[in-house]
């Protein structure tokens, strides 16, 4: 109950919003905050009484019958992997709304309604157990996310927001072809149906591991993984289905960048956890048993994805464009861990899917903050920040010592642990990935270079320095970049035996 | 006790560097960060000197968990033995005197309380690093030194000289930094674990596990975690940061790029000794000596006072590689101990130097202003970067001895260290302690490769004589050459000469006496080092052989070997020796002192007495003459290829990725609309479930509305969404 309260407290908070008078932009913004740290609070009380000692979900609602002509149920629950992600979320919300404070120009209420649908469309989605209910979450985040990035974003926003719901739909329509077939599937045994048929996550998990079913067939579990992998991919975003990303972050507004690259590429992968791998594993054996091209192929596009984007990051000369790539590049070393199969690869990659989201929510911050004052974003039209500017060249400067994997801060957990895991398996593309943390310290520190150090470019000399509420913003991210790089134990401990868990059941094949 | 003491030295400077970052998050300032970070220092030195009466003979690992995952545990702990009290006590005592000099360095610099936070960050990293039991722990404090050693190097950023370097310095390492990863990936897949210590740590398991089949695997696994040693120590090839990284304030280059940072790297090696192979020793024996020969010939030719040091820097780091390359583990470390002092002097001195310079550019430029700010010249002068900065360029000085004569005494005792002038400094025993103990091993087992190692060595301490004093006769010595700055030049104040006297002390042996003590520091036993079959001993030959351990005064009955026999059951590796073997001992020690007279007097007639000319052996020898003054070409095959293709790659992929994976997707983009528009009018009303006509449906909804939407309508959107969602759940319920 608790959960769905969670769930559910912000599109109430929409509809508070919508109902408010459209004159009082100051009340909108702060019922918007109100309802958003609603949620948060219930997330640090779920995430500390969460029982550390248990693999399985908890805080279950339902299942409770929905759509019964399909044995639809609404049937949510946290396991650790989902308590991480959501708290995550929760954590976000109010920073975001923090972050758009002063620069949403136009229509803050609709924005703000917007917004709230968005997090409960993120909310619902971590928590869901039912595959229906799921992909409904899954599709309620399309949708916002298309007008705040369409109504909000940039001089391109337009395209951008075409492209990114247009890339996003491809994916979930072959993820819903996917999940049609599952359903479908759910209650032949033996090829005799029997029973009803069935969307719950958790009953599809055991009868995807029973001899003799339909969902245990190898073929069909390969097929149907390519199906959800290719939505998920799309999300995460792996090549070659990443160009809508950089677009889509460009023209996007702030807050939207960091919800984009914090909560909505960790969608992706959290699919991939959840649907991909917990629910066939013989499909995802079959493209990481290291056994010819396809045995090595979700590790090849880890690789790609840490290496292609980190050269793509090198080469940009617009700062929000560098960080978009760069996500692409970490959320490489997300697939290369999930790929590795084993309990370092896995912890990793979701330690890396924690910390991505909080790092890269400080970057794209950060950005924004320097967007703001000097209106553009072109990092070789800076130079000499760093005196005018010193606080926020401290802050930049632990941002980006994070994200390009500097022990002592959260990035290098992930990144550390997902390598260990992948050269257990797969050597020689985990050696070849190492390239991108070199490339990845090159591009950020070139891009340090070109935009604090040196000479101060004189068009800046009167650049205000970062204000309280833009640090108010920054500050919990950056503490717990600190925190998880100094102590990973600290959210290890969440979801260590729910990764034990799913290890047993990768193994059980 | 051991293990509080240890807490107290890591949270001193931990602390000292959080009350500045945490105040500045409020643009606030600790009123004297300065005196709070050395007080820091000094209490992490007070309490390294207590852990020395603390040291047991069985050393201890202290462990927590740190990272727990369902099957594997890393766990971080302190490891105390000898040589982490030493390198504690080394670490600490010279970060202090930094200090203490900084405070009349760096005065009034703008970002002066940032400086001492910095080094506060910097020691607590450092004495991370050495206390750290286990590779992840190294590797940690091994990133975060290169973080300040980064944060250092550009304290000037204005300068984009300084700029450039820190970037240099940061990513370089970080190519060696790679490599050691790779090595700790191929430990643990092997081991389970990244300890190092104990039952379950590497060294034990490596012992008990591993087979002769396993040595090649082992050999690389070693050599790719020297690839971090090499780029942090900065060995051939990967050592062209550390001379760029003089770009950083003198105290940085003193204690980072001299005495304790750049030594980390040895010090790496030195605790990996245990699984060093035959194959992997010589890697790090030949990367050592080429380095120390390679350095010191391109320290010949350079005219920077601070880039002499660097490359003296390289050189002598690429001595203590040999040494522990050719298994003279205590003489690698003594050296380490002897090197950090002696640098760490010349550093300070050079720095007393350059500020004598300073303030006289000072009181030229502005008579009035005579206590301003350093920052202002550093940026103005170093625009030009690779250019020479005139109060560092020693054709700018001579005749400083009665100037500066406390200056000049300390620097002349160093220089004496360092170059092995017999007997009463501490750099002629270790360096004596090398020799020895290379030439000990190629006797001992009759290797070509260890006696050209020994020449290599030999050469590089010849050459060391001749370019430091070349440097002590070019500054202090002569005639002024520029009178101007010669006149204004003064004796730097207290703060900076007392430093200087203290570590002059540190340079006589007597101060180092815990590496005369054979017991103290003990080589841990190699299991995995075979001598070559072909060069096998006897263990009753008179060379080295088992039994024997030669100390400095003499050759002794040594407990070691014994103690280790369980190892040795060839034993021709468990002698390892103290300091070398008797007779090898005596001849090393006699090369040595004939090629630094050797050196000494050669730069005499060349720089003092003037009866060579520089100038015309340079002529004659051209083509030689160019590759030393160009570094041997390094910087511009990297600049010029390795950077270039990176650079180069990366624009390839980012049209690639924008032509060509974008064109595809802009053009299924076009070619879906174009279709789909003909038919949208068509099939408008005849609404059917299916991918093509979802796709459809969007487009149209898509392209046709965007256009129109304003914020107004969003609401209406708003209310429709949650009309709709209401209403499906209400209509499935039903259902």
């Amino acid at each position: 109950m608790l959960l769905s309260l969670m769930i559910f407290i912000p599109l109430l908070g929409m509809v508070v919003v919508l109902l408010l008078p459209r004159e009082s932009e100051e009340l909108v913004k702060r019922v918007t905050l109100i309802f958003t740290l609603i949620p948060l609070a219930l997330a640090v009380y779920l995430f500390i009484s969460y029982d550390r000692s248990t693999a399985g979900t908890q805080f279950f609602h339902g299942p409770v019958p929905w759509i019964d002509a399909f044995n639809i149920q609404y049937h949510v629950g946290i396991d650790g992997l989902s308590v991480t992600l959501l708290l995550l979320t929760a954590l976000l919300g109010p920073i975001c709304v923090i972050a758009s404070w002063r620069n949403i120009e136009k229509g803050i209420k609709a924005y703000m309604a917007l917004f709230l649908l968005l997090e409960t469309g993120m909310l619902g989605f971590f928590a869901a157990l039912d595959l229906f209910l799921f992909y409904v979450f899954f599709e309620l985040t399309l949708l916002p996310m298309y007008f705040l990035i369409g109504v909000w974003g940039g001089p391109r926003r337009e395209y951008a927001a075409i492209k990114f719901f247009l890339y996003t739909l491809f994916g979930s329509v072959l993820m819903l072809v996917a999940m049609i077939a599952v359903y479908l599937n759910s209650n032949i045994v033996n090829g005799v149906a029997e029973g009803a048929r069935t969307f719950d996550i958790p009953t599809l998990i055991t009868l995807a591991a029973t001899q003799g079913h339909a969902l245990a067939d190898p073929d069909f579990q390969v097929w149907v993984f390519v199906g959800f992998f290719i939505g998920f991919a799309v999300k995460v975003p792996i090549f070659p289905f990443h160009t809508w990303l950089p677009d889509a972050h460009v023209e996007a507004p702030t807050a939207i960048s960091v919800i984009l690259a914090g909560i909505l590429l960790k969608m992706g992968t959290y699919g991939l956890v959840r649907v991909n791998m917990a629910m066939f594993p013989q499909g995802l054996a079959h493209f990481t048993d290291g056994i010819g091209f396809w045995g090595n192929s979700l590790a090849l596009l880890g690789f790609i994805n840490i290496v292609y984007g980190s050269f793509c990051a090198l080469a940009q000369t617009d700062f929000k464009k560098l960080v978009a790539y760069s996500s692409i590049g970490h959320m490489g070393f997300v697939i290369l861990g999930l790929a590795a199969r084993n309990s370092e690869g896995i912890t990793g990659a979701i330690l890396q899917m924690f910390n991505h989201g909080v790092i890269s929510a400080m970057l794209f911050l950060l950005v924004g903050v320097l967007y703001d004052r000097a209106h553009h974003r072109e990092i070789n039209g800076f130079g000499g920040l760093g005196t005018r500017m010193p606080i926020y060249t401290g802050i930049t400067t632990l941002a980006f010592m994070a994200s390009l994997g500097l022990p002592g801060l959260s990035g290098f957990v992930g990144e550390a642990l997902s390598l260990l895991g992948a050269y257990d398996r797969f050597k020689f593309l985990t050696i070849l990935s190492t390239i991108g943390i070199v490339v990845g310290a090159a591009y950020f520190l070139w891009t340090l270079q070109r935009v604090f150090l040196g000479t101060l470019n004189p068009k800046y000399e009167a650049l205000p320095e970062i204000n309280g509420r833009e640090i108010l913003t920054l500050v919990p991210l950056g503490i717990l970049t600190i925190v998880l790089g100094v102590w990973p134990n600290f959210a290890i401990d969440m979801f260590r035996e729910s990764v034990t868990n799913l290890i047993d059941v990768l193994h059980a094949i | 006790m051991v293990v509080s003491l240890i807490r107290i030295i890591l949270l001193c400077p931990l602390a000292a560097f959080a009350i500045f970052g945490l105040l500045g998050l409020a643009n606030r300032r600790f009123p004297r960060q300065d005196y709070l970070s050395t007080a820091a220092m000094l209490i992490a030195l007070a309490c390294s000197f207590l852990l020395l009466r603390e040291v047991v003979p069985s050393p201890e690992a202290h462990t927590v968990d740190w990272l727990s995952l369902g099957g594997v545990t890393f766990s971080m702990g302190f490891y105390l033995d000898s040589v982490t009290v030493i390198m504690l006590i080394v670490v600490t005592l010279v970060s202090s005197l930094v200090h203490i000099f900084s405070m009349g360095y760096m005065h009034g610099d703008p970002r002066y309380p940032r400086f001492f936070a910095y080094l506060s960050l910097f020691s607590f990293s450092m004495l991370f690093l050495v206390v750290s039991d286990n590779l992840l722990g190294i590797y940690i404090g091994w990133e975060l030194v290169g973080l300040c050693s980064y944060l250092l190097i550009g304290f000037w950023f204005e300068k984009d000289s300084a700029a450039n370097a820190c970037k240099k310095a940061f990513l370089t390492t970080r190519v060696g930094d790679v490599g050691m990863f790779i090595g700790m990936m191929m430990l643990f897949t092997k081991f389970q674990t990244l300890s190092l210590y104990g039952e379950g740590g590497i060294f034990a398991l490596a012992a008990s596990q591993l087979t002769t089949g396993d040595m090649v695997w082992l050999s690389i696994a070693g050599v790719l975690i020297f690839c971090g040693a090499i780029g942090k120590s900065a060995q051939m090839p990967l050592h062209t940061w550390l001379p760029d990284a003089m770009e950083g304030p003198t105290p940085v280059s003193a204690l980072i790029h001299a005495a304790t940072m750049v030594a980390a790297g040895v010090y790496l090696t030195a605790r990996m000794f245990p699984i060093l192979t035959e194959t992997s020793s010589l890697v790090i024996a030949y990367v050592g000596g080429i380095t120390a020969l390679v350095a010191a010939t391109i320290a010949i030719v350079r005219f920077d006072i601070k880039r002499v040091l660097a490359y003296s820097t390289i050189s002598q780091l690429g001595y203590m590689m040999l040494a522990i390359g050719a298994g003279s583990y205590v003489a690698g470390l003594f050296h380490l101990t002897t090197h950090a002092f002696f640098k760490a002097l010349l550093f300070l001195g050079s720095g007393s130097v350059i500020h004598a310079f300073h303030a006289m550019h000072h009181a030229h430029d502005d008579e009035h202003d005579h206590e301003h700010a350093d920052d202002h010249e550093h940026s103005d002068e170093h625009i030009l970067g690779a250019e020479i900065p005139p109060d560092q360029d020693m054709r700018n000085m001579g005749g400083l001895r009665h100037k500066m004569p406390i200056t000049f005494i300390t620097m002349l005792i160093a220089t004496l260290s360092i170059s092995g002038v017999p007997f009463i400094f501490s750099g002629f025993w270790s360096k004596d302690a090398i020799l020895g103990g290379v030439l000990g091993r190629a006797m001992e087992w009759n290797s070509a490769h260890h006696y050209i190692l020994f020449g290599m060595a030999l050469c590089a301490a010849g050459i060391t004589a001749f370019y430091m004093f070349r440097l002590i006769f070019m500054t202090f010595f002569g005639e002024p050459r520029n009178q101007e700055m010669h006149d204004m030049a003064h004796e730097s104040p207290k703060s900076m000469t007392v430093p200087l006297l203290i570590l002059a002390a540190l340079s006589l042996p007597v101060v180092n006496i815990l590496w005369f003590n054979d017991t103290y520091v003990k080589p841990p036993p190699q299991p995995h080092l075979h001598a070559p079959q072909h060069a096998y001993v006897s263990p009753d030959s008179n060379i080295g052989g088992k039994g024997y351990t030669v100390s400095l005064f003499g050759v002794s009955e040594a407990a070691a070997a014994e103690e280790e026999g369980g190892h040795g059951t060839d034993g021709t590796h468990t002698d390892d020796g103290h300091h070398g073997h008797g007779p090898a001992h005596a001849i090393a020690m006699v090369l040595s002192i004939f090629v630094a007279g050797l050196g000494i007097f050669l730069s005499w007639l060349f720089y003092h007495r003037r009866t060579l000319s520089a100038e015309s052996v340079a002529t004659t020898c051209r083509p030689l003459y160019n590759l030393f003054w160009h570094k041997y070409y390094f910087d511009e095959f990297y600049d010029g290829v390795l950077v270039a293709l990176t650079v180069w790659k990366a624009r390839l992929f980012a049209k690639f990725d924008g032509s060509v994976v974008d064109g595809i997707v802009n053009g299924v983009g076009f070619v879906t609309r174009d279709l789909l528009a003909a038919f949208t009018g068509a099939f408008d009303n005849r609404v059917v479930d299916g991918i093509v006509n979802r796709v459809a449906q969007v487009t149209w909804a898509v392209g046709g509305r965007i256009r129109r939407i304003q914020t107004g309508a969003i609401q209406t959107y708003l209310f429709v969404v949650l009309a709709g969602i209401v209403l499906l759940i209400l209509i499935f319920r039903a259902l």
